[in-house]
């Protein structure tokens, strides 16, 4: 079916999707980026700013992406990500 | 196998003196009206070596038969000519008859002097006859030549293909299945069922779709027989009639067959998507089946969008959900390799996609909806659970308007020809909205109801009664109002020569059928050809409306031309019929076609080896010497037209026959026509196509078949040239579309190289021409004949001398 | 059935209609549907009917006054679903009916043009064109002042409207402004148009070539208006002179925004302010305006609408040695009108397709040279149109004194409030049907709603305009 979609799903509104609050503690990262690397949503990116470790840690860039696969959290070798699940009937932009 | 000396098979016909017999058909009046039959028998009779000719009224009749018969016995006939229609239609009538009588086959020669001579020079009953004569001296001539030969059988492999799984493909495969026939099935979507399983109700019974597609789908599901091959796709196929080796690539489900369906996983996966099937208007997940009664019902997992997509596995929701472990994410691509006789190809057709008609809005306004959008949107099983809904607010619409013809019958917005299905669908859906919702107006803007089968009358007037307005006249443009969404339609009712203005909340644009674009590589792979409309084209519309023209492939459903599920249904049943003979008969003969080899003349140079294109000449270096495959032989005798040492010839149509069919033309007043080689599938057929639809064009050309262009061996074109003909025209298949998959590339190089050689010479290379031209391209074969013709009038004597010098050596041997 | 005696030869007809492609017209009503004059003479003019006539029996359509009445917009051929050229098969029809001496049949076509088209005889020398048929300007020029004299005559006996005392503010003085302004003065309102520019007309004041539109001819028509009572300020430019707003304070009734699509659109070229360089609209401006106006010897337009081959035109007529166009989409894709760019190429303008200009080199701070790039069309988008794409490499230098920039117009808008809402290509929404906009009483139309287009087009929003702006008005009175 090679055709052309041309109209929103019409049950977009009834979507949920699983949302998640990451949390970060910055001063613990060690800057390996993982979470960067393998976040399949493309939520991180590294920042600017230096922490006490001296090395650039992970920044959210949109966490309304975010759908709270826990790899980041699974994949931190310094236990420095994490998320908290919160369910929600937002939308949400899909790649 | 190695060096192979011509079977000859009944030594008596082919020794001796030849007496050849000439029939000249009137036709009743489709010959006999522009050519002159009598004086061409006269003239036949007063031909080398015929024996006996007379003109008759209709040669095809069981007394124009009986006839021959007789004379075959009673004059001693070793060899038979009749100059009537074209080979491609009565050639194996006629063997037939010679058979019956005791002579070989090969031993009959046709002249087509109807499709080549009486249709296409209707005023001109002069040269006509002229012409009709000519064409039968070029029969006898080549009739004399001519050698009986033995057919070869090749076994048929009692397995088909059927490629498509809509209800065509899905009735094709299940009746070749209970006849008892293994069949494979490949659809390359997750799930069979094609176009019906997304429509809502049928016309014109207003039967649930899917709920008489789904008991049949299942059967595919469990039936023995049947090895369905879902989310893959056909990439390879070789051999030929009977023996078709095809690769599949099966593409990964990322779910194994444990997969119990029951949706777990579906529901935990994070990531959405518009579903397809849906035509989009619902979602689903990464992990998805397209809807509830596929079949395979294992669900799937769509990698472009699965969190897995990179290869680490980052998220496994669906895999803890699923109780069966079902899910497995090392799943690779499959290459299945099988080995069938017959193909059945029902890959259905694709919605036109309206968005190019600007003046329509479609895709810019909201409640501007294709007829397969309202198809989902009206289906209980769709996003709105039936509910008749807009799109720009999820309204029930009060008003709503059907616009009939959208990318159909339009050369400039969409195809030219009449999609069939769309009147009798609107209609369909309009009753369905009057059933639900009695109150809702309904306009349906048309330019002519087509409502030509059985039932479709009645459902059209039952849909006048239920108070369905029908409105002679396409909208011109609509134009939405902004604040509320609805919709006005501008137009003119051709019938009361007035101009509308409608409101309406949501308009249907009935969108027309067109061919698959994504059909290339079956067409390829297949070497298939497709009419003007871009469909694949039957053997014979009338006759083997079901076959190709390739043998062993059926088609069945859209695929073939646009049509309703019912007469895809009945095409599907007659494919299978027609693959069942042929399996049920388990073998096929070849025709007796395939090359004749002169060891002896070999010098082992491998050319013929690197054209071939069925890889059935084969250079064995070690041995050093050539080795035929004649099973795998197609037929086209380019390995013929290549060996520079004249140590390969293709039986049937040897440089022999070949050459004393150019002589036959040039024998007078060369120097006014036009030699042309056309090539059996396409040119030849275009020639026949242009007279069928009666296109006249001048009386100068002389066509002599051969199976392919690649056939036509430089030296024919030379010889032709030595001997004064003032134009050749050589013509073939598009290219990509050879019927010898690719033998025609030969023919372009051969002819560029004559070019170089006519330039470099100072001849006017304008004299050699090269024709693309398919079965359905009349008109085409046509006009080149008229601009061909303009040419033999200017070209002067000197010219022709000219290259008859240049030639000369072409004529070596004489 | 004697084919020798016709008139019209059946075998011309078929080839119009270019039988041998299957290209047939099948009734589905689409050109008469959008076709301005259909709408503006109802049941006299049906292009689908009269082609259908000509199909069936050319010779009698040759006593018809019908086949005078085509205004040569196009438009019917841009939708026809079979791309039939309708206006040039009535030209066809129009030329064998002077060769046959039919005149009748022009008179009562003006006759219908002057009852019911305001701007007659404007439009004939601009729209209509009888004059392609073979015909004598003077002669066609003498026989609708006539008509038209007759006409007013006969008005002026009918009893004259009573005053409504209603006052209607329109703002601009083109075609639609015009239009709407005499329609409403014969319905007894006040009309005061208010225009920018120190003359009334518009576009055809502005840029319409003299040679194609005297300016004598528009002066008449404006007469003709202004004796209606509608009263024509000048040199009022709305926004700068007077706020909209206050025209909406005062005590119109209702408004009317007429103000064409007339400011060239931005195009960011390197070299764009060279001497030498020049929009179109300010080029033929000048041409209409100035006594002398410079014109190169070697001049280059780019663009591909009819402004362009007005403008290459006008070039020629000004002593350009050569003048020629740059397009950067094929023949087919053009937006200027098919009988313009046949009349262009045939008066030696030299039109380049698939060619687009990437900068304009200079020399001394004046134009010598523009370097062009070759285009190729890639497959229809979204919307349908082939996009095209530079052709990387085929970079060309072409010299030349003079570049002319006939890359399209837009409205001028920034005086409009903004409850008025737009569309996204920057011009005015109105509902189509009462051409109002957004806010009530206030109503637009023309180029300023559909983007450079015909006059024929503003003239037949101007007259439904005036229709709706009529009802509203009374609906306002009850
Ligand atoms: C909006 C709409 C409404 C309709 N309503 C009705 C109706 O009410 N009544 C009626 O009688 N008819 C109706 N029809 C027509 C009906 O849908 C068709 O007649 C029917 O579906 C044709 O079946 P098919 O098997 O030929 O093709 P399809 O249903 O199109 O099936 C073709 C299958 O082949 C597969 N395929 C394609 N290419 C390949 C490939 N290369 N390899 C493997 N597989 C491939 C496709 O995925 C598909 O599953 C309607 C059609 C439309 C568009
Ligand atoms: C060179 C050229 C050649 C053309 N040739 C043809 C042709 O042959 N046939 C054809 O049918 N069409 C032709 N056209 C198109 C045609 O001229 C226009 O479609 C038509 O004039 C549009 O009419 P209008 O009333 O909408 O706007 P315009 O004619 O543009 O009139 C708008 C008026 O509003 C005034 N105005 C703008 N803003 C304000 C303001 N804020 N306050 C007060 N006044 C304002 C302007 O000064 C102008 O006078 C041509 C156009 C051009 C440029
Ligand atoms: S939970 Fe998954 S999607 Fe969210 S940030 Fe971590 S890796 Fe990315
Ligand atoms: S692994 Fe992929 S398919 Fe499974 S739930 Fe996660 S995103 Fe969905
Ligand atoms: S738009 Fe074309 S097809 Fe339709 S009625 Fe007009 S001429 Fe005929
Ligand atoms: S060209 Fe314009 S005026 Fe003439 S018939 Fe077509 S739409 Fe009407």
């Amino acid at each position: 079916m090679p055709e052309r979609i041309r109209h929103a799903p019409l049950d977009m509104g009834k979507a949920t999707f699983p949302k998640a609050k990451i949390q970060l503690i910055k001063d613990q990262c060690k800057g390996c980026g993982f979470c960067i690397r393998f976040c399949p949503q493309k939520v991180l990116e590294e920042s600017q700013e230096i922490n006490a470790r001296g090395v650039h840690p992970p920044k959210i860039v949109d966490e309304s992406k975010c759908l709270a696969c826990g790899f980041c959290t699974a994949v931190c070798p310094d236990f420095a990500i994490f998320i908290i699940e919160k369910p929600s009937k937002e939308d949400v932009k899909n790649g | 196998m190695g060096a192979e000396e011509k079977e000859k098979t009944n030594p008596r016909e082919d020794d001796g003196e030849i007496r050849i017999g000439v029939y000249v058909c009137h036709c009743g009046l489709n010959i006999a009206g522009s050519v002159d039959c009598g004086e061409v028998a006269k003239f036949a009779a007063t031909l080398p070596h015929v024996v006996w000719a007379q003109d008759n009224r209709y040669t095809c009749s069981d007394q124009g038969q009986e006839q021959i018969k007789k004379d075959i016995k009673e004059h001693k006939l070793n060899r038979v000519v009749v100059a009537s229609c074209s080979p491609r239609l009565h050639e194996p009538t006629f063997r037939k008859t010679c058979e019956d009588a005791g002579l070989n086959k090969y031993l009959f020669e046709m002249a087509n002097i109807r499709e080549h001579c009486s249709w296409v020079h209707l005023y001109d009953r002069q040269s006509a006859t002229e012409k009709a004569k000519d064409l039968v001296k070029m029969a006898v001539a080549k009739a004399a030549r001519l050698q009986s030969a033995k057919e070869i059988e090749v076994p048929i492999i009692r397995k088909a293909l059927v490629i498509g799984g809509g209800v065509a493909g899905i009735q094709a495969a299940l009746d070749l299945a209970d006849t008892g026939y293994k069949v494979y099935l490949v659809e390359k979507e997750p799930s069979i069922g094609g176009m019906m399983a997304r429509i809502d109700k049928t016309f014109p019974t207003m039967d649930c779709s899917i709920c008489i597609l789904a008991p049949k789908m299942s059967d595919v599901g469990h039936h023995p027989n049947i090895e369905l091959l879902a989310n893959s796709e056909v990439t390879d196929v070789k051999g030929y009639i009977g023996n078709f080796h095809v690769k599949i690539l099966k593409r990964p489900r990322f779910v194994k067959n444990d997969c119990s369906a029951c949706g777990e996983c579906s529901k935990v996966c994070p990531v959405i998507a518009p579903n397809k099937f849906d035509a989009g208007l619902a979602i689903r997940h990464a992990i998805y089946t397209p809807f509830a009664q596929a079949v395979p019902s294992t669900y799937i997992i769509d990698m472009n969008l699965c969190l897995n997509k990179d290869g680490v596995t980052v998220c496994d929701k669906c895999m803890k959900a699923c109780e069966r472990q079902a899910i497995d994410f090392e799943m690779k691509p499959e290459t299945v390799e099988i080995d069938v006789g017959t193909i059945i190809v029902a890959i259905g057709a694709d919605v036109f996609d309206p968005s190019s008609l600007q003046n329509y809005g479609y895709g810019k306004y909201l409640n501007v909806i294709t007829s397969l959008e309202f198809e989902r949107l009206i289906n209980a099983g769709g996003p709105s659970g039936g509910h008749l809904i807009r799109p720009s607010d999820l309204e029930i619409p009060r008003r709503v308007a059907f616009i009939q013809c959208v990318g159909s019958r339009s050369d400039k917005s969409g195809r030219l020809y009449c999609s069939n299905v769309c009147c009798m669908n609107t209609i369909k859906d309009s009753l369905l909205i009057k059933e639900h919702w009695p109150e809702t107006e309904i306009h349906v803007f048309y330019v002519d109801i087509r409502a030509y089968g059985k039932g479709f009358e009645d459902l059209y007037k039952r849909a006048r009664k239920e108070g369905v307005l029908f409105i002679r006249g396409l909208p011109a443009e609509i134009v939405e109002d902004r604040k509320t969404h609805n919709l006005w339609l501008v137009g003119e009712n051709t019938l009361q020569k007035e101009l509308y203005k409608v409101n309406v909340d949501m308009a249907i644009l009935s969108v027309g059928l067109e061919p698959r674009k994504d059909s290339e590589p079956i067409q390829r792979l297949l070497t298939l050809s497709r009419t003007q409309d871009g469909f694949f084209m039957e053997a014979h519309p009338k006759l083997r409306p079901v076959d190709a023209a390739t043998g062993g492939i059926f088609f069945a459903g859209c695929a073939e031309s646009p049509k309703d599920i019912k007469d895809s249904v009945t095409q599907a049943s007659a494919a299978a019929a027609r693959a069942g003979i042929l399996m049920a008969k388990g073998k096929v003969t070849v025709e007796a076609i395939t090359p004749i080899f002169y060891p002896e003349r070999c010098k082992v140079c491998g050319l013929c080896a690197k054209v071939c294109p069925y890889n059935a000449i084969v250079l064995n270096k070690e041995l050093k010497r050539v080795e035929l495959v004649k099973a795998a032989c197609g037929g086209c005798g380019t390995c013929a037209a290549e060996c520079p040492f004249d140590a390969l010839t293709q039986d049937h149509f040897t440089d022999e026959q070949i050459i004393s069919q150019i002589d036959a033309v040039t024998e007078s007043d060369a120097d006014k026509k036009i030699v042309a080689f056309c090539c059996n599938w396409c040119a030849y057929a275009g020639a026949d196509f242009a007279g069928v639809s009666r296109m006249q064009y001048p009386p100068s050309v002389r066509i002599i078949r051969t199976m392919c262009s690649g056939r036509v061996a430089p030296k024919f074109v030379e010889r032709a040239f030595a001997r004064g003909a003032a134009a050749v025209l050589v013509a073939g298949c598009h290219p990509g579309d050879c019927h010898y998959i690719n033998a025609n590339y030969q023919t372009q190089k051969r002819v560029e190289r004559l070019w170089k050689k006519m330039e470099q010479q100072g001849l006017d290379k304008e004299r050699l021409q090269l024709l693309w031209a398919s079965a359905a391209e009349g008109e085409r074969f046509a006009s080149k004949i008229r601009e061909m013709n303009r040419l033999v009038e200017k070209v002067s004597p000197e010219e022709i001398n000219n290259a008859k010098k240049v030639f000369e050596k072409a004529l070596g041997g004489d | 059935m004697e084919a020798s005696k016709a008139l019209v030869p059946k075998e011309d007809i078929r080839k119009l209609l270019d039988g041998e492609k299957l290209e047939h017209c099948f009734e589905c009503g689409i050109c008469t549907a959008s076709c301005s004059i259909a709408d503006l003479l109802g049941k006299d003019y049906n292009p689908r009917n009269l082609l259908e006539k000509i199909f069936l029996n050319p010779d009698a359509v040759l006593a018809s006054y019908e086949p005078w009445l085509c205004a040569w917009c196009y438009r019917c051929y841009k939708r026809c679903p079979q791309g039939l050229k309708l206006p040039e098969i009535f030209l066809y029809m129009r030329t064998a009916a002077v060769k046959n001496a039919f005149t009748q049949p022009l008179e009562i076509a003006f006759e219908k043009i002057v009852d019911n088209i305001p701007l007659s005889i404007v439009t004939t020398l601009v729209c209509f064109h009888p004059e392609r048929a073979g015909l004598e300007i003077k002669k066609i020029l003498d026989m609708i002042e006539h008509i038209r004299i007759e006409h007013l005559k006969k008005l002026k006996k009918k009893k004259t409207v009573k005053s409504s005392g209603e006052k209607i503010a329109v703002i601009g003085s083109g075609p639609a402004g015009l239009t709407v302004a005499s329609e409403l003065a014969r319905k007894g309102h006040k009309i005061t148009i208010f225009e920018a520019f120190s003359e009334p007309g518009g576009m055809l004041r502005k840029c319409i070539p003299e040679y194609r539109l005297p300016k004598w001819v528009l002066a008449k028509e404006i007469q003709f208006i202004e004796d209606l009572g509608v009263e024509i300020k000048t040199g009022v430019k709305v926004g700068e002179d007077v706020n909209f707003d206050d025209l909406r304070k005062g005590n119109y009734r209702a408004i009317f925004i007429g103000t064409g699509a007339n400011k060239s659109q931005a195009f960011k070229i390197e070299g764009g302010d060279l001497e030498g360089v020049i929009h179109a609209i300010e080029f033929l401006w000048n041409a209409n305006y100035k006594e002398k106006v410079k014109v190169g010897k070697d001049v280059v337009v780019i663009g591909g609408g009819n402004v362009a081959m007005d403008t290459a035109k006008t070039a020629l007529r000004l002593n350009a040695d050569k003048v020629t166009i740059l397009y950067r989409r094929s023949k087919e894709e053009m937006p200027a009108i098919p009988w313009e760019v046949k009349e262009a190429e045939n008066e030696g303008v030299k039109i380049e397709f698939l060619v687009a200009p990437k900068k304009i080199l200079g020399k001394n701070g004046k134009v010598s040279a523009v370097e062009c790039v070759r285009i190729q069309l890639g497959e229809p988008d979204e919307s349908g149109r082939r996009k095209p794409t530079p052709i990387e490499g085929s970079e060309f230098t072409r010299e030349t004194d003079m570049v002319i920039l006939a890359i399209g117009e837009i409205p001028d808008l920034g005086f409009l409030p903004k409850e008025i809402e737009l569309n996204e290509d920057n011009t005015v929404w109105v509902n189509p049907i009462t051409m109002e906009t957004s806010v009530e009483g206030i109503f637009a139309g023309g180029d300023a709603v559909t983007g450079p287009a015909t006059i024929i087009e503003a003239i037949r929003a101007g007259k439904r305009a005036a229709e709706s702006i009529e009802n509203y008005v009374k609906s306002l009175a009850r």
